[in-house]
């Protein structure tokens, strides 16, 4: 799955699968950092969708960018475990 | 007349808290006046705090906004009022103005909230993010963004789920169904027993109403809730054998007798108990569970399931006396009790009064249900059985008849299949599992030998004329006597409350006992009555609703407290809107439902085991995850269990207020034209074309992704394309205005975009610059300096490639002219802006006057700006019309000085 044509869901029903979308984007990190378009090859879910899921998942904090993106312009995503990084800053 | 300043609430009332209404309410309140400002949203700061930076200094919008922000929160004589909207405007005869208003419910304690973001966190339900123009998700507990103030979160609800509010305990379904699906199965059960705590048993013998009102019943079919909690019940249970809890920190003294352990009585005595009430149930039977354990089959409900759940009540210190009957709710009083719950249930049988009732081998449903189900199965083994009624209470003996290998099952039924009160899908499971149905016929005579049953006599019937019930009559054919041979006549034609012992001290009704609706407190205050003997008998959890309702109010009067105090049935919401619901998903993709495993048809005629199983955790979730989330919140209570600061408060409501002020200014702002309104252009079609909005988002510090990113997937773009005047300027659209600030802005955009990439290339396509202010086209040029490419061309159409990228096709204006096209890797669109007419509907119609463009009219904007038609009242920055932030906070300043030279006017100051 990559940037090609696809159509555009709803983006109500795009969140709405969010919850579900999340455990999986989290095990698929938890292996090794991804782009977003190496995510939604593994998932099969159009990358504007992987996309909107990850960035949910970015913004509490369970995942983020490593480093500068790559020669393409993509950026690699790793899990970040949430225990461990309040147990080191405690 | 002159105003009398006593009589005024505040000097002046600003609506709306964006840049214009912030700087007018600080301008009034520096001028010593007391100002009321009021913002619908739950933040001040409008559109502005939301962008990047400000053209042509490129300040950060947050430097500039929020400083007006906390001037305004924090200023001595402004008080703000967010999330308040203003519903009515009246302009008195002394020059003042009477205004009606109403703070929506946030269900968050705005004084307590630390805005620590831990509900946000937490919550189970997201929904897009329109503080982020939706380019992501937010939850629906949230703090709008980061600079938010107050900072304190909201929680979106726009009604009450229609499965809670179906259910007659209003279990959170939606709660514990958005639980599942985020994984959180521990936390479902626990929400589950807040309102009804006999979960195994519902799980798998709860007729569920929630699913017969489940919205998704509008596309394909019911979300399966019930096999939902059978996933999280068996789990938990699997999990703890035994309650994680014991008896209450806090015992209190009092003392309370519950007669009866059906689901009424042990629902009631679980939440007297959590309150730490001492709770005794007296049971006549030798085992606790009422109707759950002695007469709903095995194959549906098990014993040790209700084992178990009587566990999740004795664990709280409850005791339960078994073959202890109870004939005098008084006499408990006697031995010291201080309140008592009469709750003995319906299970009394009725006869239909015909000749040979009383021959061996004719007997009542509950007694073959409790015989067959304690183990004193009566042998039918190749045997004739004949079922007389058609509800539910007759389709249980006919098919545990069939799994104890009777030849013949027969359900003997007055009237026709469709007017059985029993529900479909058990007809058809009987039905299915060899149930004959006998429709139009009814016994006239049992007919035995030796006092044995060896036949029944029955008549045919026909339908007559609709009766009370609004079901056809059954009328008799004369003359139709049939005998059919037969060994065993199960009569199921109704049940009546088991009410005898307590006729001479409770009053009753046909065997029902009376007891206040709301409260359940019968004639005497100690004494409560609920459950099947109050109500006749309905579903099990109809009777735990009745025991939680009584448990309250016992509560209440064993505490000397207000029996008035509010049920929290009481705080429930509206039922959503269904029609909404599906209209606002009619473009979603089909979600087939999950189908609970049943067992092999052959196979579950031959056992008492359960036939349906269990879905398993991915089953379960993919079931979830077809809930509609139809309230919005779906009250899965986790923000209340983690909020520190225990702010969070479902009871919240909607609070009117009226009050009286001496000015007001309207200061509502603009709205912003859809861009998908010029379809050619590929917005809502093509993932990375956006708006203007959302371009400021992606620069933003507090930008939705980690860098300046396309939203298809990821990726840092090279060849950005800003394409001005989309729906301004625009009849197609019907906006013939000049949207003023576009131009500007897309300015910014270009230069922060080679800021932030600088590698990519950007080209503006524009009809013309407009770059009037004071440094704007210093701002201009400084761009094309910078490298920024400006195409004079109309773009007129935008098409995706395969490659994921755009085509953007534009008629050239210079240059070579005639038609072009190029490829980019996003489009931003210059959107247009539109009035916000919302101001006017506060008014009487026509009062509020607005100019040709539906923006609120100046009455003479050189002498005298901000001054609408309606004396006294003013309008501030784009309620009039839509320009930049320096000429806003102007406009807001002279409209400060109109409001305030009216006020010493109208007061003779």
């Amino acid at each position: 799955m990559s940037t090609v044509k696809t159509h555009m869901r709803d983006m109500l029903e795009i969140a709405q699968d969010e919850f579900i979308m999340r455990g999986r984007i989290r095990d698929i990190l938890k292996e090794e950092p991804k782009t977003i378009l190496e995510i939604s090859e593994i998932l099969g879910y159009p990358s504007r969708e992987v996309t909107i899921w990850l960035f949910g998942l970015r913004r509490y904090g369970e995942v983020e960018e490593t480093g500068r993106p790559d020669v393409d312009g993509y950026f690699k995503y790793e899990f970040v475990e949430k225990k461990e990084e309040e147990e080191a800053h405690a | 007349m002159k105003t009398d300043k006593q009589k005024t609430d505040y000097d002046v009332m600003v609506v709306g808290a964006g840049v214009a209404g912030m700087e007018t309410a600080a301008s009034l309140g520096d001028m010593g006046y007391k100002v009321l400002l009021v913002e619908k949203k739950s933040s001040i700061g409008g559109k502005a705090i939301l962008l990047s930076k400000v053209f042509p200094t490129l300040d950060c919008a947050s430097c500039i906004v929020t400083p007006k922000m906390a001037a305004a929160a924090h200023h001595p004589n402004i008080d703000v009022k967010v999330y308040t909207e203003v519903d009515e405007i009246k302009r008195n005869t002394d020059g003042s103005f009477a205004v009606d208003m109403h703070q929506k419910a946030s269900y968050v304690d705005f004084d307590a909230c630390t805005g620590c973001g831990q509900c946000e966190e937490i919550c189970t339900i997201t929904v897009p993010d329109e503080y982020n123009y939706n380019l992501v998700t937010r939850r629906v507990a949230h703090i709008p963004f980061p600079q938010a103030v107050p900072k304190t979160a909201v929680i979106d609800r726009r009604g009450e789920a229609p499965c809670t509010f179906t259910c007659p305990s209003n279990v959170k379904a939606s709660g514990y169904i958005s639980l599942v699906r985020a994984g959180r199965y521990k936390e479902a059960f626990n929400l589950h027993i807040e309102n009804a705590p006999l979960v195994g048993s519902l799980a798998r013998a709860c007729y569920a109403p929630c699913e017969e009102d489940c919205t998704r019943c509008g596309k394909e079919e019911t979300v399966h809730i019930r096999g939902i909690k059978r996933f999280f019940s068996d789990t938990y249970y699997e999990e703890h054998p035994e309650p994680e809890y014991g008896p209450v920190e806090e015992q209190l003294k009092t003392k309370v007798g519950i007669v009866g352990s059906g689901p009424a009585g042990l629902s009631a005595a679980f939440y007297l108990a959590r309150n730490g009430h001492q709770v005794t149930i007296f049971e006549a039977e030798t085992q606790a569970g009422g109707m759950l354990r002695t007469a709903i089959p095995a194959y549906r409900l098990p014993n040790e399931i209700v084992d178990r759940d009587i566990k999740n009540v004795t664990a709280l210190g409850v005791e339960i006396k078994c073959s202890a009957r109870v004939k005098s709710a008084a006499s408990l009083k006697e031995q010291g009790f201080d309140a008592v719950f009469v709750a003995t249930g319906a299970s009394d049988e009725r006869n239909m009064g015909i000749e040979g009732e009383d021959l061996e081998g004719v007997m009542g449903c509950m007694k073959f249900l409790r015989e067959t189900k304690i183990g004193d199965v009566p042998d039918i083994k190749g045997k004739t059985v004949v079922v007389v009624g058609g509800g539910n209470s007759a389709m249980d003996p006919a098919r545990s008849a069939i799994r104890m290998g009777a030849k013949r099952v027969i359900i003997m039924y007055r009237r026709s299949r469709e007017e059985m009160p029993a529900h479909s899908w058990e007809i058809e499971g009987a039905i299915d599992e060899g149930v004959e149905l006998m429709e139009l016929s009814n016994p006239k005579s049992f007919i035995g030998k030796d006092g044995k049953l060896e036949s029944v006599e029955f008549l045919k019937m026909k339908l007559g004329e609709p009766d009370e019930s609004g079901r056809r009559r059954p009328e008799v054919i004369e003359g139709s006597e049939t005998t059919l041979p037969v060994d065993l006549v199960v009569l199921a034609i109704g049940l009546k409350p088991s009410t005898t012992d307590f006729a001479d001290e409770i009053e009753s009704e046909w065997g029902l006992l009376k007891s206040d609706e709301k409260t359940l407190q019968t004639a005497d205050p100690a004494i409560f009555a609920g459950g099947d003997c109050v109500t006749n008998p309905t579903m099990i959890v109809n009777a735990i609703a009745q025991g939680r309702r009584a448990a309250f109010y016992m509560d209440k009067h064993l505490k000397d407290e207000s029996l008035d105090a509010p049920f929290d049935t009481d705080f429930l919401l509206e039922k959503t809107d269904k029609d909404a619901v599906l209209e606002e998903s009619k473009n979603f993709k089909p979600r087939s439902p999950v189908l609970q495993p049943m067992m092999p048809l052959e196979e579950r005629k031959q056992t008492f085991d359960c036939y349906e199983s269990v879905m398993t955790e991915e089953e379960a979730r993919k079931e979830a995850h077809r809930c509609m989330n139809c309230g919005e919140c779906s009250q899965c209570m986790e923000c209340v269990n983690v909020c520190p600061a225990f702010c969070i408060d479902f009871t919240m409501s909607e609070r009117p207020r009226s009050l009286t002020v001496g000015s007001v200014v309207l200061s509502t702002g603009y709205e912003v034209l859809d861009p998908a309104a010029k379809e050619l252009l590929g917005y809502n079609r093509i993932p990375d074309v956006v708006d203007g909005l959302q371009m400021d988002r992606l620069l933003a510090p507090t930008r939705p992704y980690n860098s300046v990113l396309r939203p298809s997937d990821g990726k840092e773009p090279e060849s950005i394309a800003i394409v001005l005047c989309n729906g301004s300027r625009d009849h197609t659209v019907c906006n013939p205005l000049c949207c003023r600030i576009g131009c500007m802005y897309s300015v910014k955009h270009a230069q922060l975009v080679m800021g932030a990439l600088p590698l990519a290339d950007v080209t503006i396509y524009y009809i013309d610059i407009r770059a009037f202010g004071k440094g704007y086209d210093e701002f201009y040029e400084q761009s094309k300096g910078m490298g920024v490419e400006f195409v004079k061309g109309k773009a007129s159409r935008i098409e995706q490639l395969d490659n994921g990228n755009m085509e953007l096709h534009y008629e050239d204006m210079e240059g070579e002219g005639g038609l072009g096209k190029r490829e980019h890797d996003l489009v931003v669109l210059t959107v247009g802006f539109l009035p916000n007419t919302e101001a006017f509907g506060l008014f009487k119609p026509g009062e509020l006057e607005g100019d040709e463009h539906q923006y609120v009219r100046e009455v003479d904007p050189i002498s005298e700006p901000g001054k609408t038609t309606i004396d006294g009242l003013f309008a501030a920055g784009a309620i009039i019309g839509v320009r930049d932030i320096p000429d806003t906070v102007l406009h807001a300043g002279a409209a400060a000085t109109q409001a305030a030279t009216y006020l010493k006017q109208t007061r003779g100051e």
